[in-house]
């Protein structure tokens, strides 16, 4: 068909890529294979002014050679990319805004460059498309984010092209899917090329371009927490996490965002959780990394089943020895996927529960401060209450039908409310309080020009705050006033605990809306480390049967 | 650039306690402090000398005190820490700690 | 403070100075000298405006294993990362001193004393050396035990324990090289020049002190063993460092002669050949130097399970 005598086209984008290979096509030898000392060379051949472009940097896996080498293209050639990737850890991922080859970013998680991400955007130097959670910029990678160009990473390459992720698939597929079937470009770095890969994660046909990186991608343990770290305040919240939400509630389906208190929940389900006859009752199905402290759970019988994010550094034989619990391939080895795992947290689980540096009077949570673009990766699907969930569980009914004022919305209509837990000490670091008047997330908008405030929980998903004070089980709060005084109740000494009206306290506490731990029957003088399972890496170690080999920075022996 | 000592009295009017023996307890590692518990004739009062680096919390430590005093009905005794920069959690923690081994409790 | 009997299953790795102390002697005999109620603090720390401690991270007393008098000393790594300031640096030197003058008493006093009624010092060592807050004080503090460590020498045993956190480095390593015995655990660490040090004065590509499974076969337990720097190597529990220290307690004062390291024309021998060895071999790794003592299996040498490694281990002779 014909309109004005001019052909519609309907293949520019395929034949655009066409193009570019076509240009690229000196440096692509068999298998789909270039040379590390092309790569410069084939990406200024492969990529335009102004293309959006997925390095794919994960909170783990990092295509750092082909970052490195994209930071060495001609500015004059290549310039004013669209960064759109989910996390920006390394130094390089921030030099591209530096020297002007990218212009704009859209990202999920700043890590340890967030600093500079806010000094370049205060600069001009970096255009802020948006914070994101995972799963909101996945989903924009298939409508209005979708990259022409991706950059990832894997672990090895066959002769063909086809790639092997194995433990640490992470956001892989996710890119993939969404570059190459809207006709983009997919570059590959991987550790080795192989005649016969484990398994394939990535088709050959998926792919444009193979190298073998000159050295292995990085990767960090981020997910091991020390059990020898754990104080005596986190075993006190642990107890109170687990006597009066955890077994509360029964929540058998949940997600530990990362950290010290859950480190210390893990280690405790076989000492204290038994002791509260809990086994069986709680935890049996989780959306989490493969963190180290799991394993004495896991050993003791407590967990079904566990689909991961990602994967954890010396954790790949235990996790393969356990297919039972979790995800594994054909040849044995894990497959994590975040796009998958965070859609479980969202949707599937019955609880969150993680800390944060802040939160205000109202129960609006942040990581965020004044001078840092952080993000927040994961915990803001996890911890909000999935209002497209339609299949209905226990706990899930129970923290639902607590609401005094649901029928305000809903009428006599029943609903379900999933578990959103934050559990801090009152002070942070350096005697910082982590109740406040406001979050310094409103100082950072400012400093960033930021259309809001990066909060990472909100105070209407929020339904249970733990503190060394108590719990406030903010669900069952008839209203805003209520609440408020709910969080003053267990804020401690802090400039918003000292608020706190003793006779009203009394009167929550008489309501079951907030409960010391008194209240709940936990004595503190219990809250030593005698509680955990394991109380040090190697314990771990013996706990795991030796499969659990921990990185070199974790040894003390 | 001294460090800070900072001396206060308490004093609750119900029946106070004194308690059984002297204690010490506690380290002055980062964040924690140790405190030293002696049973004194105050006109039931509760005397406390503290010493600490950090500068500026003066009411947060009279309030924490006051807490500790109010929950245990503790009276007659002389309470001296050395602090780096505990948070109130760990100062509750330790004097509970230290009156619970006072007092055999 | 726990009870005696809790302490000894404690970890020896997590327990204070005091629990320490407290736990290595027979239930009930310790007698705590210059303890927190006498106040003896640093005055340099309290002008510098740095937080003090009572005892000056120093715990330092004397209690009974069997018949034995044991002079006690068990430094504090959590306070200043257990380093030796004037104070504490007195305290050490005074308890050896008044081991010794106990011992010259005793003797003086009864003819007919056994060998297991001699007194003995053991110092459990968690430190850094020197405290560069009071430095010179502090260096003072460090040659006054050296040379109460010669005046007990061929009197009052002294005993090394090293299993906590800090490890035992700086100055005091030299201190601790001195003594007649050493005991450790395999989390403990030993050395003069700490790994953050090395690696801030060398660079990373010499040592990164970030490596933590490095830095443990260069200065832990294990690697002390194969060495011969350590003489018994034990589990971690407070109990298990009590055991070996009860083994050696009651021994003649000739028979630490063996376990030296230092001090005798033989053993500078030994010690000039270790070094003759180490040229010429140019080990680039501890693994190379276990390999040359005869162990196969230098290479997961230090991922074997405790007990394995100590019933096969072979230890470097020279």
């Amino acid at each position: 068909m014909s309109t004005n005598g001019t052909e519609k086209k309907w293949d520019r984008r395929s034949a655009d890529t066409a193009e570019r290979m076509a240009a690229a096509a000196r440096f692509i030898g068999p298998g789909k294979q270039f040379k590390p000392e092309d790569t410069v060379a084939l990406l200024e051949a492969v990529i335009r002014p102004g293309d959006r472009v997925n390095i794919e940097g994960n909170n783990q896996k990092q295509a750092d050679f082909l970052a490195e080498s994209l930071n060495k293209v001609d500015k004059s050639k290549i310039h004013d990319l669209h960064m759109v990737q989910s996390a920006v850890p390394l130094p390089v991922h921030l030099d591209l805004f530096e020297s002007g080859i990218a212009k704009k970013l859209d990202f999920a998680f700043g890590g340890p460059q967030a600093g500079r991400v806010a000094e370049f955007i205060r600069d001009g130097k970096m255009e802020l498309g948006a914070i994101h959670t995972y799963l909101e910029l996945f989903s924009r990678y298939f409508l209005d984010l979708t990259p022409k160009v991706s950059l990832i990473c894997a672990y090895k390459a066959d002769k063909k092209g086809n790639l092997y992720t194995g433990f640490n698939t992470e956001d892989t597929p996710t890119i993939v899917e969404a570059t190459k079937f809207s006709q983009g470009i997919v570059i590959a770095q991987v550790n080795e090329i192989v005649d016969e890969l484990p398994r394939v994660d990535i088709p050959a046909d998926w792919i444009d371009a193979v190298v073998q990186s000159p050295k292995p991608f990085f990767i960090e343990p981020l997910f091991t927490r020390d059990p020898a770290l754990i104080t005596d305040s986190q075993i006190l919240l642990a107890m109170l996490c687990l006597k009066g939400i955890y077994g509360e509630y029964e929540v058998k389906r949940l997600n530990h965002g990362i950290g010290f208190l859950t480190s210390a929940i893990e280690l405790m389900l076989p000492t204290y959780g038994a002791e509260l006859g809990l086994k069986g009752k709680i935890c049996t199905h989780m959306a989490l990394n493969p963190h180290p402290t799991m394993i004495p759970a896991i050993e003791d019988g407590w967990v079904q089943q566990i689909h991961c994010f990602g994967g954890e550094l010396g954790m790949e034989k235990f996790v393969a020895a356990r297919p039972d619990v979790f995800f594994v391939g054909p040849d044995g080895s894990l497959r994590s996927n975040r796009a998958y795992s965070q859609a479980a947290g969202q949707y599937a689980c019955d609880m969150f529960i993680g800390g944060t540096l802040q939160i205000d009077k109202y129960g609006n949570s942040s990581t965020a401060t004044a001078n840092r673009v952080a993000g927040f990766g994961g915990a803001p699907n996890m911890g909000s209450d999935a209002h497209g969930r339609r299949h209905s569980t226990d706990a899930w009914l129970k923290c639902g039908a607590e609401q005094p004022t649901l029928d305000r919305t809903l009428g006599n209509m029943p609903r379900g409310k999933k578990l959103v837990v934050q559990g801090v000490e009152t002070f942070g670091e350096g005697r910082a309080p982590v109740f406040v008047e406001e979050l310094d997330a409103w100082k950072l908008a400012k400093n960033a020009n930021l259309p809001l405030p990066p909060v990472m929980i909100y105070a209407d998903d929020l339904t249970h705050i733990v503190t060394e004070e108590g719990i406030a089980y903010l669900n069952r709060a008839p209203d805003i006033e209520a609440r408020m005084a709910a969080i003053r109740a267990v804020a401690g000494y802090t400039e918003i605990g000292l608020k706190a009206d003793p006779a009203e306290t009394k009167r929550l506490r008489e309501q079951r809306i907030v409960m010391t731990p008194e209240d709940l029957g936990v004595d503190r003088k219990r809250a030593d480390r005698s509680m955990l399972a394991a109380r040090s890496i190697q314990d771990l170690v013996t706990w795991s049967g030796g499969l659990y080999n921990p990185p070199a920075r974790f040894r003390n022996w | 650039m001294a460090l800070n000592t900072l001396e206060f009295h308490v004093k609750i009017d119900e029946g106070t306690k004194s308690i059984d023996k002297p204690v010490h307890l506690g380290v002055v590692g980062s964040g924690d402090m140790e405190v030293l518990m002696e049973p004194k004739d105050l006109k039931g009062a509760v005397s406390i000398k503290l010493v600490t680096p950090v500068a500026g919390f003066d009411e947060l430590w009279k309030r924490v005190v006051e807490t500790f005093v109010s929950e245990t009905l503790l009276g007659d005794v002389h309470l001296e820490i050395n602090d780096n920069n505990a948070t109130p959690a760990v100062v509750l923690l330790r004097l509970r700690q230290a009156f619970a081994e006072a007092t055999g409790e | 403070m726990p009870k005696w009997n809790d302490i000894q299953e404690q970890s020896f790795l997590e327990s204070d100075a005091r629990a320490r102390a407290v736990g290595l002697v027979d239930e009930g005999t310790f007698t705590e000298l210059a303890g927190p109620f006498d106040r003896f603090y640093s005055p340099h720390l309290e002008t510098l405006g740095e937080a003090v401690e009572f005892d000056d991270g120093i715990v330092t007393g004397v209690g009974k294993i069997g018949k034995t008098p044991v002079f006690v000393i068990s430094q504090e790594g959590r306070f200043i990362g257990g380093s030796v300031g004037e104070v504490g640096g007195a305290k050490m030197v005074n308890t050896i001193r008044l081991a010794v003058e106990f011992y010259d008493k005793l003797v003086a006093e009864h003819s007919d004393l056994t060998d297991e009624e001699k007194p003995v010092v053991v110092i459990s060592f968690e430190t850094g050396g020197v405290r560069l807050h009071e430095s010179n004080a502090g260096l003072l503090a460090h040659a006054e035990v050296m040379d109460q460590l010669q005046k007990a020498r061929h009197k009052v045993p002294v005993i090394t324990l090293i299993g906590s956190k800090v490890g035992c480095f700086g100055g005091m390593g030299f201190v601790a090289a001195a003594t007649d015995a050493i005991i450790m655990s395999e989390y403990g660490r030993l050395g003069l020049t700490g790994p953050e040090v090395i690696e801030q004065e060398m660079g990373k590509e010499e040592f990164d002190s970030s490596d933590r499974a490095l830095v443990f076969r260069t200065t832990g337990g294990r690697h002390k063993y194969i060495m011969g720097d350590c003489n018994v190597l034990v589990h971690g529990k407070v109990a298990d460092f009590r055991e070996a220290l009860g083994k050696l307690a009651g021994l003649p004062v000739s028979e630490f002669e063996k376990m030296r390291r230092i001090g005798s024309p033989e053993l500078v021998e030994k010690q000039l050949k270790l070094v003759a060895l180490a040229a010429e071999m140019q080990p680039k790794d501890a693994r190379d130097v276990w390999a040359k003592a005869g162990n196969a299996d230098a290479a997961t040498l230090d991922s074997k399970p405790f007990d394995e490694f100590v019933a096969s281990v072979k230890r470097l002779e020279v």
